[in-house]
């Protein structure tokens, strides 16, 4: 008995030794300095002069005096709620679509993956341009008679027009859904072939649930990727027209290293902390419902 | 010293919170502030100062220059990007490690009211440093509370780049000082070919329509220390600036400038040959320099007065520096002429320098590659105005943004635009003293 303790804990010991860079890591550069931040966003700091404790006063600013956090709140969600959705469902679709044997196929696995891996920097100047007034994408939209609206220097369609960014890297959850794809036992098919199901029949009682741990994964990361959106605001519209697309990270990140306002922003991190997991405990909870894994029984 | 005990204070009641997470890192940090130190001259200093590869180069053969004059002294240059200097540099001072010489601009009351910044009055005169000699009526711009806390180093007035060939084309006279709002409207209308062609290149930049504005007799910030920007003289020279592209049509829309292409903006547009007439600062000169158009400089128009806006940037002393006197014998000898040429001789920008600005290497410098009447800069800093570098200016510059994001749309005017920041300003703006 004492023989097996002492071997356990020798590899508890080697278990935390190779651990460690990543404890430390975590520790330091995370756990740290989002304990320090939990103290910052309850004091007024400018990052030069020592901290003056003011309590929640920060927290109540936020929530009853701060027009602009509610409007870079709603744009938040206005973002999240079209743009993971739609994310998700272009995702499956291009998915689906190259799952089939077309030719070529792994031509357009390529093209269809290239656009996540386009600097973020780069995509954006390109878009400028294709959301130009006079653009390419409002040519397109005039041949089809739609007079396209000044995306980007519109108040009503900058939230639109940084969705349409978002989509452009759905590439990324396309190939994790095509590996999922595959990954689907044939004999599922088959059987159902057998019983006379139709393909659209397939797809739905066969492909999507088989998908659907995979789907999850991609809504999770969607959020939480949706709601701390920052390059695509700041390179293309730092946020305007008058904060029309102002999202929470960009305007933290303004209240911080512009503004010096470090305990205001880190009140805001926090508050933004909170909405994510929030979302996050609702997509958890509702995933009991329609997220299947083979190995469960039910 | 004060802030350094300070910022320890902040760090070690952080540790009294008792995180071990935080004292490894802060601990990190400390060690640092606890080099040995002492007064003497043969430490070295750090620099910091924005800008691209020519700016480097430039502050590099000053300083070069500095220690070929005083051999017993260091400076490690640290040339920072633009984009990301302020936060590199508030990183560095929060870190306990901030530089010893900075360069500041606009924002350098951000520093100096948050304690940041040494006074150098009593530096100035000690070194028998005269500012306003030297830089004559921008000696004290960077001033807070009745202390100088930079010594200006680059310093240029916003100047009219024109276009000659379009100018003479149309018969109209190089523009002049004494232009009024209406001489330039009606040159702008002469220069305009609907949808192709604008007389102007806009105002719709701080620098731009602050300067009508000043012109017109307002203030963006009273002399009280208050926001005064919903004041009728504010309101007439935002309108006038704003009906240049709404009624007139002689400035091009948004709409316009984003469909010639991402971030064109009046530089640009102007290089191309696509407006007449672009206000700006002496950097648009070097990119102008391999421009197929035919340009000249001027100075700005007037309106009821003269007024320009200047930009430029100083040097200032970090209130952490070991060696405040040698800090400031360094920057009293790069802001000195003999190292000043240098600013001008690289191209780089216009030096602060009164001597150095009607010198003939600032007059006719050798790179320069046609005839520019760059004396324009000398005639203009007699009627630069006082910018109000309030600490909040970030914040102002946001609010203005966001406020007039509507008006330059044509969606709203200059009054009700301009109400609304007055409110936004007054709660961001606080009075200093």
């Amino acid at each position: 008995m004492s023989k097996l303790s002492k071997l356990r804990r020798r590899e508890a010991l080697w278990f935390y030794l190779f651990a460690s860079p990543w404890i430390i890591g975590f520790v330091v550069f995370l756990l740290g300095p989002m304990i320090a931040s939990v103290y910052f966003s309850l004091t007024d700091w400018d990052s030069f002069t020592p901290p003056k404790w003011v309590g929640l006063d920060n927290y109540r600013r936020l929530l009853t005096d701060d027009p602009v956090f509610w409007k870079a709140l709603w744009n938040t969600f206005y973002y999240a709620a079209i743009s993971v959705p739609l994310g998700l469902v272009l995702g499956l679709w291009l998915a689906n679509l190259l799952n089939k044997q077309v030719r070529m196929r792994k031509l357009f696995r390529t093209l269809i993956y290239l656009p996540t891996l386009v600097p973020l920097v780069a995509t954006a100047m390109i878009f400028k341009m294709v959301l130009a007034p006079s653009g390419p994408l409002n040519d397109l939209l005039g041949v089809v008679g739609i007079p396209g609206p000044s995306w980007l220097l519109d108040s009503m369609w900058v939230k639109p027009a940084l969705i349409l960014l978002s989509v452009w890297g759905a590439g990324g959850a396309t190939v994790l859904l095509l590996a999922a794809m595959k990954g689907i036992p044939r004999e599922l098919y088959e059987a159902a072939e057998v019983d006379g199901a139709s393909s659209l029949r397939q797809f739905w009682s066969i492909t999507v649930p088989q998908l659907t741990p995979i789907i999850f994964f991609n809504l999770i990361m969607g959020l939480i990727g949706a709601f701390q959106v920052f390059s695509q605001v700041y390179i293309l519209t730092k946020g305007g027209p008058n904060n029309a697309s102002q999202t929470m990270v960009p305007l933290l990140f303004n209240e911080a290293f512009s503004f010096y306002h470090l305990g205001y922003a880190s009140a805001l991190s926090w508050l933004l902390f909170a909405v994510i997991m929030v979302f996050t405990l609702i997509a958890f909870r509702s995933a009991r419902r329609w997220v299947f894994y083979e190995t469960e029984v039910r | 010293m004060t802030s350094t005990s300070n910022g320890g204070l902040s760090r070690r009641g952080f540790l009294g919170l008792g995180l071990s997470a935080g004292m490894i890192t802060l601990t990190a940090c400390g060690s640092d502030s606890d080099k040995p130190s002492g007064g003497d001259a043969s430490a070295e200093l750090v620099m910091t100062a924005w800008g691209g590869e020519n700016d480097k180069a430039t502050y590099q053969k000053r300083i070069d220059l500095l220690v070929a004059k005083y051999p017993e002294l260091k400076v490690k240059l640290q040339l920072i990007p633009s984009d990301g200097y302020a936060q590199k540099v508030q990183t560095m001072i929060a870190g306990g490690k901030g530089p010893d010489i900075m360069q500041v601009a606009e924002n350098v009351n951000v520093y100096s009211s948050k304690n940041q910044l040494l006074p150098l009055d009593d530096l100035a005169a000690k070194a028998n440093l005269d500012l306003t000699q030297r830089f004559g009526s921008i000696g004290k711009i960077y001033s807070y509370q009745d202390k100088v806390y930079a010594v200006p180093d680059r310093s240029g007035a916003m100047i009219v780049y024109y276009n000659k060939t379009l100018f003479e084309a149309k018969g109209i006279k190089a523009p002049t000082a004494d232009w009024t709002w209406d001489d330039a409207l009606g040159a702008f209308k002469e220069l305009t070919v609907p949808g192709k062609q604008w007389g102007y290149s806009g105002a719709g930049w701080w620098a731009q329509w602050w300067s009508f504005v000043y012109q017109n007799g307002g203030k963006i910030i009273d002399d009280a220390g208050k926001p005064a920007v919903a004041t009728d003289e504010v309101i007439e020279a935002l309108q006038w600036a704003g009906d240049l592209v709404t009624k007139h049509g002689v400035v091009p829309t948004q709409k316009q400038y984003a469909d010639m292409g991402a971030d064109i903006g009046g530089d640009a547009a102007f290089a191309s040959g696509k407006v007449a007439v672009n206000t700006t600062g002496f950097w648009a000169i070097n990119g102008l320099s391999k421009a197929t158009i035919d340009w000249d400089i001027a100075p700005l128009w007037r309106g009821k007065q003269q007024a320009v806006t200047a930009f430029g940037s100083g040097l200032a002393i970090s209130r952490t520096t070991k060696n405040p006197d040698v800090a400031f014998k360094a920057i009293e000898f790069l802001t000195s002429p003999p190292a000043q040429q240098q600013i001008i001789a690289t191209g780089e920008d216009v030096p602060a320098a009164m001597e150095v600005q009607k010198s003939d290497a600032f007059l006719k410098p050798s790179w320069m590659t046609k005839p520019v009447n760059m004396k324009v800069f000398g005639e203009s800093s007699e009627f630069i105005y006082r910018a109000p570098f309030i600490p909040a200016w970030n914040e102002m510059q946001k609010a203005f943004d966001d406020g007039l994001a509507d008006f330059w749309l044509g969606k709203t005017d200059a009054r009700s635009a301009l109400t609304a920041v007055q409110a936004k300003l007054e709660s961001v703006v606080k009075p200093a003293g």
